[in-house]
């Protein structure tokens, strides 16, 4: 019998993904938290820089693009590591990455400083109290 | 013998090899054994975006504290 070519993939492959969670307790409108990132970059392939952002979606965004520092952060950032994700779920907005395999799954201080600020808005609007840390 | 594993090698859950990711940077965070929280019974995704994967493994969840983030869930594609 003739081996397939092109197998079909199964089961669980090699790609993680962290979720970063914040809690609402209650739906919230998917316009208003739905939001993507757009990069500016300069240069190509494993030279790849990101030189500016413009968040795209409610009214989450419109907070993320005020803050200035978040984008100097974001520009500290690898390419794949500044495609940020912020989707809300049920009783929950999640802000995550690409999916990486489990030798590049870690986190790093400059992300998780990304990850949190990004929270902070949307604690904000969420009219959460601030969290001291 | 020689081919068999160390006696000091524990295996680890994908989430608390990544809650001792999180602890080196110097965050506050203790893994949740796996189905003990609300949140992993949910979609995991809006379904608003075309790369959503059609099938996931859960791996748990990880509480932080003195974060803005409330929890970490650890994800597997297929």
């Amino acid at each position: 019998m003739a081996q397939d070519l092109n197998p079909i993939p199964w089961g669980a492959q090699d790609r993680f993904q962290a979720h970063f969670i914040v809690k609402t307790n209650h739906d919230v409108s998917e316009e208003d938290f739905l939001v993507i990132p757009k990069l500016e970059t300069k240069g190509y392939f494993a030279s790849k820089r990101v030189t500016g952002v413009r968040w795209k979606g409610g009214i989450l965004a419109d907070a993320l693009n005020s803050d200035a520092e978040l984008e100097s952060m974001m520009t500290k950032l690898s390419y794949d590591d500044a495609q940020i994700c912020i989707e809300p779920t049920r009783g929950s907005i999640r802000i995550h990455g690409k999916w990486k395999d489990s030798y590049n799954f870690s986190m790093t201080k400059e992300l998780f400083a990304v990850y949190d600020r990004i929270a902070s808005y949307i604690k904000r609007l969420l009219g959460s109290p601030p969290v001291q840390s | 013998m020689h081919d068999s594993e160390s006696d000091n090698s524990h295996p680890m859950n994908k989430n608390e090899e990544y809650c001792e990711s999180l602890k080196k940077i110097g965050i506050d965070a203790e893994a949740k054994p796996i189905d003990t929280d609300s949140l992993e019974k949910e979609n995991y995704y809006s379904g608003h975006f075309t790369n959503t994967p059609a099938m996931v493994t859960n791996h748990g969840i990880i509480k932080l504290k003195g974060s803005h983030i409330d929890e970490v869930q650890i994800i597997q594609k297929g």
